[in-house]
């Protein structure tokens, strides 16, 4: 009975811990809360993918693409005219496909919980919205509506091994309770989960992704070892329709010190940005 | 004495998300290919100097059928780049402490160590191996490493060089199903700033590395004994092969810190390129 008693009130223990935790992180703004500090200005350092960002592709190249046979139909019968004719010159300048367009950002807030990307390339702004979830009536827009969480959780206190020496001590030989602590301030990464985009390109010579694509990206800003501070971010586009897999690809973008240098463009169907 | 069966459902879900919370980066990651991808003559994007340009084009393909090169391994600043670059991930642990000693990462082309118990790294003049001498650390859920003591190797299988007085910080972040693996290589001999990639695995249970065979070949099978392969300045009959084949100016495609920004998107409109003769020449990926 004292078995029982003891381990229910373990349980109890370890539920009410997390659901403390969860509470804690709901009610702080997605400002407060911000395990990093994305803001400031940011520039393309294109080392990968060269020929692919700093040049329009031609058209027919869809190497390393996981594209579907309709993806094929639809990238072959790319007209950049028609687009611009359409109104569509926007296409490559979607969510799934701005941040490897060369160029510029500027992140700041917008309010407490909505973080804001502007981009010179093709004059975007994303949004990223804490706490809540997308709408579900929203009409698609090029870049979509954006949820946006703070990873950045660690543990502090498990039993077993796989923990560095620096994060805790460990409980000796003792099935531990979990928890779980904010790593610190600098540590966390963004995580952003878009929907409700306009069918658009991810890759400037007309191949496609869909309505119905969901793109999930991680920012982890760090200062590289010879001081320079870096944005990475890992961008995983999912399409039923035009992707037989995730397509995952890395950019990364460094912190420069102002605005000089931002060079707005319009959306333009023949150029890299 | 008896536990009711809720307790027991709960007890079994308790340790599954736990094994998250851990950020656990060992276990088996399937790469997923979609950055860069390199031919001869393709140097974009890299910050290269001009003593690393010129070792660049003396290379030539074949010098891969030296004997001593047949069976040699990619260092891991390359190796986790071009296929295959599965993943397989330990730990090794003290066996009194349980404290984490250090983490073995295996792929096809590469093998590294990263030692976690705080060791000093070795003299300059200490051994250099292809898979260099690492230690490492945790900064919030990322793994941060520092290699040093590589072997000369190269930065993609089209000959771009590398030096032994490279230094190649890694850092891997989990997320979830994914892990992403940013590679900054510092070279004071043959780059002019860090040189930062980056690559994504995708958790794979059930994948197997596979060792790496490879039988070593007798001198002169494959070229004449004595050969070694390479172009003199001047004389690298491919290297304008991509320029021409994608329409790019060829001097866009020797590289340099300047080519990776923005503004150089302008500035090549005003740069010469040479007719579009072909659209096929020799790849090699990476």
């Amino acid at each position: 009975m004292l078995s029982r008693v003891f381990l229910s009130a373990l349980l109890l223990g370890i539920g009410a811990d997390l659901e403390a935790q969860a509470q804690g992180a709901a009610l702080r703004t997605g400002q407060a809360a911000a395990l990093n500090d994305l803001t400031g200005y940011w520039v393309s350092v294109v080392t990968e993918d060269w020929r692919l960002r700093m040049i329009v592709p031609d058209p027919h190249d869809y190497q390393t693409l996981p594209l579907t046979a309709a993806a094929t139909k639809v990238a072959d019968a790319w007209n950049p005219a028609a687009d611009q004719a359409a109104g569509n010159q926007c296409r490559s300048y979607g969510a799934a496909a701005i941040m490897r367009v060369p160029g510029r950002l500027h992140i700041y807030w917008q309010d407490d919980n909505t973080l804001r990307i502007d981009t010179d390339s093709g004059t975007q702004t994303r949004l990223f919205h804490f706490g809540g979830a997308a709408p579900r009536s929203i009409a698609p827009e090029w870049q979509g509506y954006s949820v946006a969480s703070w990873l950045g959780q660690k543990p502090i206190s498990t039993a077993g091994a796989g923990r560095p020496p620096s994060q805790g001590t460990r409980i000796g030989g003792q099935a531990a309770v979990e928890r779980r602590e904010d790593v610190a301030p600098g540590q966390g990464q963004l995580k952003a989960v878009t929907t409700r985009m306009r069918p658009g390109y991810l890759r400037k010579n007309g191949v496609p992704y869909s309505g119905d694509a969901t793109l999930e990206e991680y920012f982890d800003r760090f200062r590289g070892p010879n001081g320079d501070t870096w944005l990475v971010v890992t961008i995983i586009v999912t399409d039923p329709q035009y992707l037989v897999e995730p397509y995952i690809t890395n950019v990364h973008f460094k912190k420069i010190p102002d605005g000089s240098g931002w060079d707005p463009t319009p959306c333009r169907v023949d150029q890299p940005r | 004495m008896r536990f009711p069966s809720w307790c027991l459902l709960i007890l079994f879900l308790v340790p599954a998300r736990s094994a998250w919370a851990q950020v656990d980066l060992t276990g088996e990651w399937s790469p997923r290919k979609y950055n860069d991808h390199r031919d001869i003559g393709d140097y974009t994007g890299i910050p290269l100097n001009e003593e690393g340009r010129l070792r660049a084009r003396s290379w030539a393909p074949n010098q891969a059928d030296i004997p001593e090169n047949v069976c040699r391994l990619h260092p891991p600043d390359l190796g986790y780049r071009v296929g295959p670059s599965d993943l397989s991930i330990e730990k090794e642990l003290d066996r009194y402490t349980r404290q984490v000693i250090a983490y073995h990462i295996h792929s096809y082309w590469s093998e590294e160590t990263i030692w976690m118990d705080g060791r000093p790294h070795p003299p300059e003049h200490a051994l250099h191996t292809r898979g260099g001498f690492s230690t490492g650390r945790w900064e919030g859920n990322t793994l941060i490493y520092t290699s040093t003591h590589l072997k000369e190797a190269y930065l993609t299988r089209a000959g771009v060089p590398r030096s032994a007085k490279a230094t190649v910080t890694k850092r891997i972040t989990r997320y979830g199903n994914y892990l992403t693996m940013v590679i900054i290589v510092e070279d004071p001999a043959y780059l002019t700033e860090p040189y930062m990639r980056e690559e994504t695995w995708v958790n794979a249970p059930e994948q197997v590395v596979s060792p790496f065979a490879c039988e070593p070949v007798a001198e002169g099978t494959i070229l004449p004994a004595g050969t070694v392969p390479s172009y003199l300045p001047g004389q690298n009959d491919a290297l304008w092969d991509f320029a021409i084949e994608f329409g790019i100016p060829p001097d866009a495609t020797q590289g340099g810190a300047e080519t990776t920004d923005p503004e150089y998107i302008e500035k090549m409109k005003k740069m010469k390129t040479l007719p579009r003769t072909t659209r096929t020449h020799y790849l090699r990926q990476g």
